[in-house]
C-alpha cells in the first residue's frame, strides 16, 4: 500500500481521478542531500489528503499524506522538502502542520510512477498556500540543486 | 608483588621453572599497571615541555596546541572567518564542477557512459551521497549549504552544513603526512601556505571509492590519486571568497581540470546539526526508488 500504487487524486475532480499538470513552470528550489535528478520537473501531481506525519529535520522535512485512491483505500504518499533553515525563511514553523490536518500538496513526482514527489506547494485547510520560496542565502538563489 | 607472585607460581609448577617464569610475569604485571592506555586516558605530564617530550619526534605539534597558536609567523592577508555560501546567481548549476572539462580516461568513461544511458532512462546513477556517503572534495565546497570557516594562525576549520563535513586546512607549515601512515579521507589532506595576497592549498590523499566529482549527472569518479591545488582569494571588498581549483587524477582524467567558483558571505545564518540518520532516506522514497541505479 505505501508504495507502487500511483493513484493520485485532483482538486475539485472525483476521487480517483489522476491528476498531472504538465507544467512549464521555473525550477522549484531544493536544498536536498541527494540527486534531484529522479523527480519529474515538467509534472506536477496535486494530493488531497490527511496528514500522516509531518517531520521537522535536517537536511530534509518531509510529509506523508494519505491520500484515498478509487477503492477507497488510502495510498501513503512521501512529499520531500527542503531543510528548515530554508522553510522558515518562507513562513513555515515545526507546527504548521500537525498528522490529521487536511491538506492540499503540489510536487513533482518520481520519474517511476512510485507514490513520492518533491515539494512545490502546500494549501491547508484555512486557504493559506507556503511554498518554498524565498530559499536565499547570502544573495544566492537556491535553483535546482543542492 | 614480586614474592607473592613467585609463591602463588610455585605452588602449581615446579620451583625450578617457576623461578624463571615469575620475575617476568611480574614485571608483565607491572607494566600493564602502570602504562595507562593512551586512548582513553589523558598523558599525565605536568606541562607542554614534558607532552612534547612523550611525542614522537615526526608527529607536528597539534594546531591548536598554545605554544603553536603562539608562534611568531607573518600577519596573514586576509581571515576568511565567517560563512560562505557558494554563488550561483545567474548560473543554478555553478555548484557543478563542471565545462570546460578535461579529456576523460577509459576507466571514468565507463562510468560516464552508464549515468549517461540511466538518465535517458530516466533514472540516477550511484548517486552515493543521496546514499549517506559523505560527498568530498570537492563537492563539499558547493553544496546548498553554508560553510563555517574560522581560521586561526596555524590553521583554517571548515565545517559544512552539508552533514557536519569537517575540513581543516593546516598552515603552520607542516608537510604531507608521511603516505604509509596517512588515513585516506573524502575531504583530504589539505596543506595550505601563503603566495603574496593569495592561499595556495594543497590537497592528497582521498578515498578512491564511493566519491564523485558530480552528483545526479555525469558519473565522473574521483580517485585516490585526485590532488587538487585550490586558489584563494577574498574579492569585492571581502563579501566574496573567490577559488581557482585545480584538479588532477591520472586515473580518471588527462592534465589539470581547472574552474572557479565564487562564495558569498553570509552574515545572517548559523551551520546547523545535519547528519543522514538511518531513518533518513525510509522517509525520502526517491532515494529507495526504482529510479536509483546503485
Amino acid at each position: 500500500m505505501r508504495r507502487g500504487l500511483a493513484e493520485w487524486r485532483g482538486i475539485g475532480l472525483r476521487r480517483s481521478l489522476i491528476f498531472v499538470a504538465l507544467a512549464c513552470a521555473f525550477t522549484v528550489p531544493v536544498v536536498a542531500h541527494h540527486s534531484p535528478a529522479a523527480f519529474d520537473r515538467t509534472k506536477k501531481v496535486t494530493l488531497v489528503g490527511t496528514v500522516k506525519e509531518f517531520r521537522w529535520q535536517n537536511p530534509h522535512t518531509w510529509i506523508e499524506v494519505l491520500v484515498p485512491n478509487d477503492k477507497g483505500e488510502d495510498v501513503l504518499w512521501g512529499i520531500e522538502l527542503t531543510s528548515p533553515t530554508y522553510l522558515v525563511r518562507a513562513g513555515w514553523k515545526s507546527n504548521t502542520i500537525r498528522p490529521g490536518d487536511k491538506v492540499t500538496v503540489v510536487g513533482n513526482p518520481v520519474r517511476s510512477g512510485e507514490p513520492s514527489a518533491i515539494f512545490v506547494s502546500l494549501t491547508l485547510a484555512d486557504g493559506r498556500t507556503l511554498t518554498e520560496r524565498p530559499a536565499r542565502l547570502g544573495g544566492a538563489t537556491t535553483g535546482g540543486k543542492e | 608483588m614480586g614474592n607473592l607472585m613467585h609463591g602463588r607460581i610455585a605452588a602449581v609448577i615446579p620451583s625450578s621453572v617457576a623461578s624463571l617464569v615469575a620475575p617476568l610475569v611480574a614485571s608483565l604485571v607491572a607494566c600493564a599497571l602502570g602504562v595507562p592506555t593512551s586512548a582513553q586516558t589523558p598523558a599525565r605530564a605536568s606541562g607542554n615541555q614534558a607532552a612534547q617530550a612523550d611525542a614522537p619526534p615526526d608527529v607536528p605539534l597539534s594546531a591548536l596546541a598554545p605554544s603553536n597558536l603562539a608562534k611568531r609567523r607573518p600577519k596573514p592577508p586576509f581571515d576568511l572567518t565567517g560563512n560562505w555560501f557558494i554563488d550561483t546567481t545567474g548560473n543554478p548549476e555553478a555548484w557543478r564542477f563542471g565545462a570546460p572539462y578535461p579529456t576523460f580516461t577509459p576507466a571514468a568513461q565507463v562510468h560516464i557512459d552508464a549515468s549517461r544511458k540511466a538518465a535517458a532512462e530516466g533514472k540516477v546513477y550511484r548517486d552515493d551521497i543521496g546514499q549517506c556517503w559523505p560527498a568530498g572534495l570537492p563537492l563539499i565546497m558547493t553544496r546548498y549549504w553554508p560553510i563555517a570557516m574560522i581560521q586561526l594562525p596555524t590553521a583554517i576549520y571548515m565545517v559544512s552544513g552539508f552533514m557536519n563535513s569537517t575540513r581543516i586546512v593546516y598552515l603552520d607549515g607542516r608537510a604531507h603526512t608521511d603516505p604509509d601512515v596517512v588515513v585516506r579521507t573524502f575531504n583530504g589532506e589539505s596543506i595550505g601556505r601563503w603566495e603574496g595576497e593569495t592561499l595556495v592549498i594543497d590537497t592528497q590523499y582521498f578515498r578512491g571509492d564511493h566519491h564523485w566529482m558530480d552528483q545526479g549527472g555525469l558519473g565522473i569518479p574521483a580517485g585516490e590519486a585526485l590532488h587538487i591545488v585550490e586558489r584563494v582569494r577574498l574579492v569585492n571588498g571581502g563579501r566574496q571568497l573567490e577559488i581557482a581549483y585545480a584538479m588532477s587524477d591520472p586515473e580518471h582524467w588527462i592534465g589539470d581540470w581547472n574552474s572557479t567558483k565564487r562564495f558569498n558571505r553570509v552574515d545572517d545564518v548559523d551551520i546547523q546539526e545535519v547528519e543522514c540518520l538511518p531513518d533518513l532516506n525510509e522517509h525520502l522514497q526517491s532515494t529507495t526508488s526504482k529510479t536509483q541505479v546503485k
